[in-house]
């Protein structure tokens, strides 16, 4: 079975009640519509057509009981599906992004704008599933009353229709992976477009900067014409399998009418028979439409599932808990024993160093150990929000915190777009607050402050030594105010064996000097 | 704070015809189509009530006539209808994609300042969540209009077969009248609040999808599919009250059928009885208005849809709708630019300015660096410069001994040929690292790219690259370093060459190790141009001819290195805690 199937089949069985009830009501629903001729035809034989006037009053009494269950249960099914769609999108969409930022390699070849593309509307496509199985469902129910009423009539009229529909139903399922690529193709297009606006406009300062928004327009303009190139290929290959459907139904009306006509016409059938039978081959467009609507929204479900399926799948990471105090001796890219409670500067002579440092400290994923990322990002809307990262902190520690990092004085109602709306510099102390606040056993920062003023970065490392002094701190820079608060600095000068030693006998060699003097 | 606007209905309807209008053939197409595939529609069961008449009267000499007719009617009903779906789709997606394209220019020419406040998550949701819903929506309007035009045919059948018998289109008006009045005092304001719920789970998403690295830091993964989880489910909630609403109008609807369906029965016995019409007339009729159960349903139904693609659309055209600043034409610059600015004040909240009383002078080929602590309002000088956002007061002038520009005046695309800014946020563009750097300057050859890649120290690692200039950069693509990010950004200014050029914090966010390599490309970027430097770091500010320093908005000190050191004020001040260490350490 094909992950896209086996996916689509796990929703299906999530949602089994409700898809149960929708589609047993939605078959009800759809045998009263198949009814409907039935009555139209008995109304006119036995009423209309020379009848006495109680007939057409008992007619009339008939077509509105039959309407009331109609409604009754296309209500039911309408909610019951509709409503499921909407919870089964969302419990994908919370699952998909759950997984998303709980594993770093689900995903990671996508920008955001794609995956919000997939976590808003490939979650609804696929929710789809629900309603189009209902309409395949339901669609048989009409064809099987319409077949049924049919062979009551005549039992050569059902027959043929009985052998003519499955037919014509095999050719409308026959072109669904021709469809199923177009669409494909449209959503993918349509996909990397909107992928591109978002990051258009996400980059807007940067544009505006350099003067490149008409250059913006113009690849924007280039991605949606591919788009609208695949739209107008998925509409022709749409309308082509919608094509086949009708002229199938057409068929069907036509030879019905023909050969009923025949049979009326010589007395096989009576006038009212014949108007049944012609009024339910017209009906049986419904349910064939139905179904092959059904056949079509699975095709859209499936290019949907196919999206999806690589967020959800991959290894789960093991959940990084702060809890466990494990001391860590060592941390990767660096070759020194940590000590308990020391601040301990990391001063990279090269780039290149610089890179791997980062690199291996990016990856590095232990029990109690916190490395704050090197772009300070604000998640949340507001600075309360921004510093909580799920931890139980006392309000008091937060103040503290806050403070320690200068971080007391920033005034904002609401933060945007990962603190966009603020200065990197009260960026970058608020992340320190949010690093100081959370509290963990070993914390690694890399350039804390490097967007900040020379009089607060120096008030800010003598509060930052004095706030960490229970717990192990390394700080990776060239900040000479922080470094002077390190207990040990190691110089990672590009030998194997690093020097370590106190900032102001570093100071003396004159490689050293050269990197952390400004 | 500001939001982008949302069009109103008459605006969205003006855009949406406009569109529509500017692709005379796809719409013409599309009309055309539809019609005759509603008279093929129509036609089969006003055929179907004549054969009815025929084998009641038993008479067969009709039956030959009809029943090709019958067939090639049918037949072609079904390709015509096709035919219609495929051109309505088409036009739909033309009109989609002008839209969407008309949106994101306007989203690119909003001022920066103006769309900060309101969040680019916003705009963001604007061009892909809202294009995508009324993109999807393109097939429900081909079934509308389809489903319109079938209903007029048809009723001109039923008239034609007798008048009365048309009376059960008029009886079902109350039905659907009534229901449309409950429904859509409602629907309008509630589709609003669900569309601004889902807007802010576009933007706890995104913003959860961009933090990605913070939330594998902290571990907080769980907190964060909470928040994303919340949203989700706020947005549920209203879409599930919106499905309840519409629940309502299906069920006047089928009210609607059954009094309909029953009326005509009603009168066609009456009409038989007294022999005015004949029994195939009334079987024609009612199986007519059987057949238009679908179409009126596809019509009452898509109010829902339609209405919140209607939502949708206002929405895009709103970003259109930002009043556009007017703009004087600009020539290019001849030589060197000096730039004066004059008593610039401005204030994000109306009430507290952010920064007041600014007067500049950078003569043509000087620097300027502008130093002072975080919130001292250097940032929005910069923006304000480089006319980024308008000031609230006073002016900053461009001249190159000819022309005088005031930069708030002169259109974006313009004002760069002039002057550039280097932000503190950087972005590599997905794609090749080629269109990166081209982004500034399309169409330069590869020679002028390596040339300013090699200006900023760049060209040794791009090289190194296995694939060079064709390397993939950006989300996905090859991981650069911020240093090598940064030098990208400093190379397209290079590429794009304008004689003035304004950094803001470019080295920053660099890291210590490279901040002493972003310098060297600074330097090389400003050199022979007039440069405002915002710095943090004293040494970029040192090197500079002069030095503002800010603070609370208001420059506060002015002059070279060496005078405000003299002068013994907060430059001074500044300058002993940043240099203090390159001494012997004074503590211990």
């Amino acid at each position: 079975m094909s992950p896209e199937r086996a996916l689509l089949r796990e929703v299906v069985r999530r949602r089994a009640r409700p898809l149960v009830v929708g589609c047993s009501a939605s078959m009800v629903h759809q045998t009263c519509e198949a009814l409907v001729p039935l009555a139209i035809g008995l109304s006119i034989d036995h009423a209309v057509s020379g009848g006495a006037p109680s007939t057409i009053l008992v007619a009339v009494a008939g077509i509105l009981v039959l309407f009331t269950l109609l409604a009754t249960c296309g209500g039911l099914a309408y909610w019951m599906l509709s409503v499921s769609v909407q919870r089964e999108a969302h419990a994908l969409r919370v699952q998909a992004a759950g997984r998303v930022l709980a594993d770093p390699s689900a995903g990671q070849h996508r920008t955001a704008g794609e995956l919000m593309a997939i976590l808003t509307s490939d979650t609804t496509a696929l929710a789809g599933i629900l309603p189009a199985l209902s309409l395949i469902v339901s669609g048989i129910a009409g064809l099987g009353v319409t077949v049924f009423v049919l062979v009551r009539v005549d039992l050569a009229l059902g027959l043929g229709l009985v052998v003519m529909v499955p037919l014509l139903m095999i050719g409308v399922e026959r072109i669904g992976p021709w469809l199923e690529r177009k669409v494909a193709a449209q959503q993918q297009t349509g996909g990397l477009a909107a992928a591109l606006a978002a990051e258009l406009v996400s980059a807007l300062r940067t544009i505006h900067g350099f003067g490149g928004t008409r250059e913006a327009t113009r690849r924007y303009r280039a991605a949606s014409r591919v788009s609208l190139r695949a739209a107008g290929e998925a509409a022709t290959a749409s309308s082509v399998v919608a094509g086949v459907g009708l002229l199938a139904t057409a068929t069907v009306v036509v030879v019905t009418a023909a050969v009923a006509a025949g049979m009326a016409l010589s007395g096989r059938i009576s006038i009212g028979e014949f108007v049944t039978v012609v009024a339910m081959a017209s009906f049986v467009a419904e349910p064939v439409q139905r179904i092959a609507t059904g056949v079509q929204q699975t095709a859209v479900c499936r290019a949907s599932a196919a999206r999806l399926i690589p967020l959800t799948s991959g290894g789960v990471t093991e959940s990084t808990s702060l809890d466990n105090l494990v001391p860590i001796a060592r941390l990767p890219g660096l070759d020194v024993d940590l000590r308990p409670g020391e601040m301990l500067g990391v001063v990279t002579a090269d780039q290149a160093t610089a890179q791997d440092l980062s690199e291996a400290l990016r990856t590095a994923a232990r029990p109690g150990l916190l490395v704050e990322p090197p772009h300070a990002y604000l998640l949340g809307g507001t600075i309360q929000e921004a510093l909580n990262t799920g931890r139980d902190v006392p309000q008091e520690w937060t103040q503290l915190s806050l403070t320690a990092a200068e971080a007391h004085t920033i005034q904002s109602e609401s933060l945007l777009d990962g603190g966009i709306n603020l200065s990197g510099g009260q960026r970058q102390r608020l992340a320190l607050a949010r690093a100081l606040a959370a509290d963990p056993p070993v914390l690694v920062l890399t350039d804390p402050l490097s967007a900040v003023d020379a009089v607060t970065e120096d008030a800010v490392a003598q509060k930052l030594r004095e706030l960490r002094s229970h717990h192990t701190t390394v700080v990776v820079t060239t900040s000479p105010p922080l470094l002077m608060s390190c207990d040990r600095v190691v110089f990672l000068n590009g030998y194997p064996a690093p020097a370590i030693a106190s900032h102001d006998r570093l100071m003396q060699r004159p490689d050293y000097r050269k990197v952390v003097l400004r | 704070m500001s939001v982008l606007p949302v069009a109103s209905g008459r605006q969205t309807w003006r855009g949406l015809c406009r569109s529509a209008l500017s692709h005379p053939g796809d719409l013409a197409a599309a009309v055309v189509w539809t019609l005759t595939a509603s008279i093929g529609v129509v036609v089969v069961p006003v055929l179907l009530g004549r054969c009815v008449d025929a084998v009641r009267v038993g008479s067969s000499s009709d039956l030959p006539l009809l029943l090709p007719a019958l067939v090639i009617t049918a037949l072609l009903g079904a390709v015509l209808t096709a035919l219609a779906q495929r051109s309505t789709a088409r036009l739909g997606a033309q009109i989609a994609a002008d839209i969407r394209e008309q949106a994101l220019t306007a989203a690119l020419d909003l001022d920066p300042g103006l769309l900060e406040p309101a969040g680019s998550g916003d705009v963001t949701s604007r061009v892909t969540e809202d294009v995508e819903t009324f993109v999807a929506a393109i097939p429900l309007v081909a079934a509308v209009s389809t489903a319109g035009s079938t209903l007029l045919v048809a009723v001109t059948a039923v008239a034609g077969l007798d008048w009365r018998l048309a009376l059960a289109f008029v009886v079902v008006l109350p039905f659907y009248a009534f229901g449309l009045s409950r429904y859509l005092p409602r629907s309008g304001p509630l589709y609003a609040q669900e569309r601004r719920a889902s807007a802010e789970r576009g933007r706890v998403l995104l913003e959860s999808l961009h933090g990605r690295p913070t939330v594998a830091a902290y571990g907080m993964a769980d907190l964060q599919t909470r928040r994303v989880e919340e949203a989700s489910g706020h947005s549920l909630e209203l879409r599930v009250r919106t499905i309840g609403l519409s629940l309502w109008l299906t069920k006047s609807m089928n009210a609607a059928e059954a009094a309909g369906l029953s009326t005509i029965l009603l009168t066609g016995y009456w009409l038989v009885h007294d022999d005015v019409v004949s029994v195939g007339a009334v079987t024609a009729a009612a199986l007519l208005f059987h057949r238009l159960f679908d179409p009126l349903g596809t019509l009452l139904n898509s109010f829902d849809q339609v209405q919140r693609a209607g939502a949708a659309l206002a929405r895009i055209i709103g970003v259109a709708l930002v009043p556009a600043r007017q703009y004087v034409d600009a020539p290019p610059p001849q030589g060197a630019v000096a730039l004066h600015v004059s008593q610039v004040r401005h204030s994000y909240d109306g009430v507290h300015d952010v920064v007041a009383d600014i007067d500049l002078e950078v003569p043509a080929g000087s620097s300027l660096a502008l130093v002072g602590t975080s919130g001292a309002g250097k940032s929005t000088l910069a923006g304000i410069l480089t006319g980024m956002f308008p000031p609230t007061g006073g002016t900053a002038v461009l001249t190159d001994g000819r022309t005088r520009l005031t930069v708030a005046e002169v259109a974006p695309a313009q004002l760069r040929d002039w002057i550039a800014l280097v932000s503190q946020e950087t972005h590599v563009f997905s794609g090749t690292l080629r269109d990166d750097v081209a982004f500034a300057a399309p169409g330069r050859t590869d020679n002028e790219i390596r040339e300013s890649l090699n200006r900023v120290g760049a060209l040794g690692w791009v090289t190194a690259l296995p694939a060079g200039l064709d390397t993939r950069v950006g989300p996905g693509g090859q991981h650069l370093s911020p240093v090598q990010d940064q030098q990208l950004a400093l190379a397209r200014i290079v590429l794009r060459d304008p004689p003035v050029v304004v950094m803001d914090e470019a080295t920053a966010e660099a890291g210590s190790a490279g901040a002493r390599d972003l310098e060297h490309a600074a330097t090389a970027l400003l050199s022979g141009r007039t440069a405002i430097v915002v710095a943090h770091r004293l040494s970029q500010a040192r090197v500079c001819d002069r030095i503002a320093v800010m603070d609370h908005g208001r420059v506060v000190e002015i002059g070279s290195h060496e005078e405000l050191l003299t002068m013994g004020g907060r430059y001074a001040r500044l300058w002993t805690a940043w240099s203090r260490t390159s001494k012997p350490p004074a503590r211990q």
